[in-house]
């Protein structure tokens, strides 16, 4: 199944090339021409990724952004912010709490532009669909978790988290990538909540094995029969 | 949007030699234009679209230079690891762009460099590194490593894992050097 993208933009020739753009590279893409549009379109059902771009007549990025969190403290999805503006690092505007996943200015190169919707999709932790690694079954997005017949009680973040290690069996995933897909955007604060996230997995797995620690830089899943 | 603080002379200089090489290729695109529909034939295109190439890199270098924007490269034979830190970097309000090797660097360009790519530089580049004075990123702390660093002119050194706070900060020093 290939992703679905919604591009978000006021200007019909803008949101048309770029649209025209990821269609070539294999998306589906939805075109909203406004804020409101958008979210509508994702109330009717979320997408694979947003591009959404900064300034639009009814609302700005950071609104839609708001809006698209109100409920849960994360977007499912990913949202890339297309601007004509740069940002100095003073500003913020841009800023670490909105749960924006990139930025892209507009002008970029072409090739740039599918490579970071590429590497944001690639990076999704909540993929969509399960993931069975010998006994454990994992589905984020259903919130459940087996192994064998036993159901795992594990929170959302822990949940996720076991998701993102196990679609990267093998690999170690490091704690700044963790951190990154399954707290957000934010990186303050959250080392401890990392901790004990691994630490629920292991008590929930009730084996040891599962997840080793790759002390330094981060975890490791190792598929277990 | 974007209000940094107030340019310095070297970047009023960067800023007029921006302004007045965007105004020269803008020109010349609208004349070739002009020539073209003049004469009824199709515009040289692959010229004209190199050209626009030119003029928005151009102006890349007139907005950081007017906007305060600090751009970064973050050089990194971890393509993955090297991608995360340049988004990370790019939410906090840096043009930062990642790399599997060095390439050549925009004006006042700071650079994180990760040592395991040393071996790919050749003497220019070498010497090019050296002269950028970068953020030197490593994965072991042996005292060999801080050596090699050293010897690049590293404004700083940092030992894997990096917390995104601490680059930042490194990237902060570098500026106010």
């Amino acid at each position: 199944m290939t992703a679905r993208l919604l591009v978000v933009d006021d200007e019909a020739r803008t949101a048309e090339l770029t649209a025209d753009l990821l269609r070539r590279a294999g998306y589906t893409v939805d075109v909203a021409a406004s804020g409101t549009e958008a979210l509508e379109r994702v109330r009717a059902g979320s997408p694979d990724l947003m591009l959404l771009d900064y300034d639009m007549p009814d609302m700005e990025a950071p609104e839609v952004l708001d809006s698209l969190r109100s409920g849960g403290s994360r977007i499912p999805f990913p949202v890339i912010i297309l601007t004509g503006a740069r940002h100095s690092p003073a500003d913020q505007v841009l800023g670490l709490e909105r749960g924006a996943t990139d930025y892209i200015v507009k002008g970029t190169d072409r090739q740039v532009v599918l490579a970071r919707v590429h590497g944001a999709l690639r990076e999704r932790s909540g993929s969509p669909g399960a993931i069975t690694r010998g006994r454990l079954h994992v589905d984020a997005s259903r919130g459940e978790a087996r192994l064998g017949a036993r159901v795992l009680k594990l929170e959302r973040r822990p949940l996720m988290m076991l998701q993102l290690l196990a679609n990267h069996a093998g690999d170690v995933v490091s704690r700044a990538e963790l951190l990154d897909q399954v707290w957000g955007s934010s990186y303050r604060g959250f080392e401890h909540s990392l901790e004990q996230a691994v630490h629920q997995i292991r008590r929930e797995l009730r084996e040891p094995g599962w997840i080793e620690t790759v002390r330094g830089i981060g975890y490791r899943f190792v598929a277990r029969s | 949007m974007a209000t940094g603080s107030s340019p310095g002379p070297e970047a009023r200089a960067e800023l007029a030699e921006g302004l007045h090489r965007l105004r020269s290729t803008l020109a010349r695109v609208r004349a070739e234009l002009e020539v073209a529909i003049g004469d009824g034939e199709a515009p040289p295109v692959e010229r004209l679209l190199s050209d626009l190439r030119q003029a928005l890199e151009v102006l890349g270098d007139v907005e950081a230079a007017a906007l305060g924007v600090v751009r970064v490269l973050v050089v990194d034979d971890d393509e993955r690891l090297g991608e995360l830190t340049a988004r990370g970097l790019r939410r906090m309000g840096y043009d930062a762009e990642a790399s599997g090797r060095l390439r050549s660097l925009r004006p006042r360009e700071v650079v994180v460099f990760d040592l395991g790519v040393l071996n790919s530089l050749d003497a220019e580049e070498h010497a090019a590194l050296t002269v950028a004075r970068p953020i030197v990123v490593t994965g072991a702390a042996d005292p060999g490593a801080r050596a090699l660093a050293d010897d690049l002119g590293a404004s700083d050194y940092l030992v894997k894992p990096v917390e995104l706070e601490a680059l930042v900060a490194a990237i902060k020093r570098r500026m106010a050097e």
